[in-house]
């Protein structure tokens, strides 16, 4: 079922959170809210689940409009940050609640909870107590308790980020497995770019209660629609520039860096910022119009890659990902040369993408 | 190891912390308690002090044989569970309404612990005034609104003069029970209750799955404290209705008191103290016991 999000808006007495978002959500995809905290993604999904309610706008699951309608109606199941398992219930019974409260018969209920519990490979704790699981094996519990009543839409609130690093990769998998086989449309919250990355069919990057672009991961990715966009999405997170368009080149200090093509119309003189990714920079042995000289201030090895840090003028700092076995040692004088077709450009006063724009 | 060594170590510093509460705990209570125990089993008539004598268990076969004894244990229970039972209703309901926020909740929170604070002997004395049949104000008020048509005796009937102290000991210890209640409420995660609705749970199946069970074990600990203590309570009773109308309402503490201080039996007022104490062990073991304190499963 697709969820459709129009104008919405959300306030808090007199503090906006949410501004004129519209999303659609297409049946069956996963999709991430993906921001740092307090950019309004929790609110959202919360509104979307019927828990919020909606200062402005309106929701529609398929054609229905569900503004008015109560989470118990709207056939959606959400997975918490902390679980909110019922502590004094087994396994058995919180997996079973929802549809014991919805007055399924007793049969139904259990063969639900087995077969949910052997999907999840829970089936052995079925008789134990919240209290007495692990991180991991609450989460499955609260992901069981999600999938039993088998929903339309599944919410899930940054249901991964109480487990420890490891537990968390393997989650990643699994989660994006149960999302195939469910057959529901998803929507899941998270600030980690990462698990975004990873797992989303589209992400919506929010920020400060708006949207700041809708995409598939690589369009988030490659094709940033803004400085925020930009610097959010990846790791090591992008470097930035501040300089003028000058005739095709970019101007900073003495360097002029050739750009892509497309450039060429953006007019003369232009405030820009542009954005390029430690992955796109290479070192280069001989100091050109094209390459920044500078200075070695940090190396770290991140383990397949090393990660240089390089002071250049006006103590300006980018990073570089090269390869671990590189020979860059602290205190070497460098030249860092662009991968010209990568280069991001940003009007400095709108933060917006030059080239996004102009495409 | 040198004395000064001793002097600085965390066992001699703690030791040093804890005596003055052990001295204490020793004079006030574990000594009292010892003499009540030996008491039990003397015969002792404070005008004769010079004739002390052991009696063995004659007291407790006194005390067991004595039908005001049982009646006073009876109406002592009755007014026990009927307490509780108002206080922890009432404690319960008034807890849930304080902690929505709702306009000048902040103040009744504050004026709520007003009957907790004021002294009992305070409280009993108003009661009285207001409970006298010609000129209190509860008759004046259900006379004049047309809800009775004489006066009631609230004092001098024996079914209402239990009321009337069961009354009294609800409204005075009802925000203690509201206190402990809100403590814990406020301590109950908000996702819990979004699981539920989420779950299809509607107000009053939210309040049984997650609000009660979080509840359990604060419950617990204030239903047995509040059954000690009222079990016990004297004064209350004794201020409002002196265990009357004759011994209508006595309670075991009431009959203590009588036995000890208008019949000079001291050693038998002692007896029933030490069968009041077994009693209240007995029961909150069991009480522990059986609602299970301790198991509850701290929320994820």
């Amino acid at each position: 079922m697709d969820v459709r999000l129009q104008r919405i808006n959300k306030s808090f007495g007199a503090v906006p959170v949410l501004k004129d978002v519209d999303l659609v959500f297409p049946s069956r995809k996963f999709v991430t809210l993906l921001g740092p905290s307090g950019c309004g993604k929790t609110t959202l999904l919360r509104m979307i689940a019927g828990l919020e309610d909606i200062s402005a706008g309106s929701i529609y699951f398929g054609d229905r409009e569900v503004n008015r309608l109560a989470p118990r109606d709207r056939n959606i199941a959400m997975v918490f940050q902390s679980y909110a398992l019922y502590p004094q219930m087994t396994v058995r019974k919180n997996l079973g609640y929802g549809l014991r409260v919805r007055k399924t018969p007793a049969t139904e209920v259990d063969s639900a909870v087995e077969r949910v519990a052997r999907i999840l490979e829970i089936d052995h704790l079925l008789d134990r107590k919240p209290g007495q699981l692990s991180g991991g094996q609450r989460q499955r519990v609260a992901l069981g308790r999600a999938m039993v009543r088998k929903p339309d839409i599944f919410l899930m609130d940054e249901p991964l980020s109480n487990l420890d690093a490891k537990l968390r990769v393997t989650m990643r998998g699994e989660l994006r497995r149960f999302h195939l086989d469910l057959n529901a449309t998803t929507v899941y919250v998270t600030h980690d770019q990462l698990e975004a990355m990873t797992m989303s069919d589209l992400i919506a990057v929010m920020h400060k209660g708006v949207v700041q672009q809708f995409g598939t991961p690589e369009e988030v990715y490659s094709k940033p629609a803004n400085l925020f966009v930009a610097g959010f999405i990846g790791s090591p997170p992008m470097n930035f520039l501040e300089g003028k368009i000058d005739s095709g080149r970019f101007r900073i200090s003495e360097a002029a860096l050739p750009l892509p093509p497309l450039t060429r119309g953006i007019a003369p003189g232009l405030d820009v910022v542009i954005g390029v990714r430690p992955q796109n920079l290479s070192f280069v042995t001989s100091a050109g119009p094209n390459a920044l000289a500078g200075i070695v201030s940090l190396v770290e090895l991140l383990g397949s890659e090393k990660l240089i840090e390089v002071q250049i003028a006006d103590r300006k700092r980018i990073s570089v990902q090269v390869r671990a076995d590189s020979q860059i040692h602290l205190g070497q004088n460098v030249h860092v040369e662009f991968d010209t077709s990568s280069v991001h450009v940003f009007d400095k006063l709108t933060e917006q993408s030059v080239l996004e724009a102009m495409r | 190891m040198s004395r000064f060594s001793f002097l600085s170590s965390d066992r001699a510093v703690g030791l040093i912390f804890i005596a003055p509460f052990v001295v204490m705990a020793l004079v006030f209570m574990v000594y009292p308690i010892a003499e009540a125990v030996r008491m039990a089993f003397f015969s002792y008539n404070p005008l004769r002090p010079d004739l002390i004598t052991y009696v063995g268990l004659a007291n407790f076969e006194f005390i067991f044989s004595d039908p005001l004894f049982w009646s006073s244990f009876t109406q002592g229970t009755i007014w026990t569970l009927l307490s509780i039972l108002f206080q922890t209703v009432f404690g319960v309901g008034i807890a849930l309404l304080l902690h929505r926020k709702l306009f000048g909740m902040a103040i009744f929170r504050g004026m709520l612990l007003f009957p907790y604070i004021v002294p009992t002997v305070v409280i009993a004395l108003i009661w009285r005034w207001i409970f006298n049949p010609e000129i209190g104000v509860v008759n004046y008020g259900l006379l004049s609104i047309g809800l009775i048509n004489e006066p009631i005796y609230w004092l001098s009937t024996p079914t209402m003069a239990m009321a009337s102290t069961i009354m009294l000991n609800v409204w005075k210890y009802t925000p203690f029970v509201v206190i402990c209640v809100l403590a814990r409420l406020q301590a109950v995660p908000l996702e819990l209750y979004d699981a539920a609705k989420v779950d299809g749970a509607g107000a009053f199946r939210r309040f049984i799955d997650v609000t009660l069970p979080q509840l359990r074990e604060v419950l617990i600990v204030v239903i047995v404290f509040r059954t000690i203590w009222t079990f016990n309570k004297f004064e209350e009773i004794y201020l409002l209705t002196k265990g009357g109308p004759g011994t209508s309402t006595f309670n075991l503490a009431v009959y203590s008191f009588e036995q000890s201080m208008a019949s000079l039996r001291l050693g038998v007022g002692a007896a029933t103290g030490v069968v009041m104490m077994i009693m209240l062990m007995i029961g909150s073991i069991v009480y522990l016991r059986v609602a299970g304190f301790g198991t509850e499963e701290k929320s994820t």
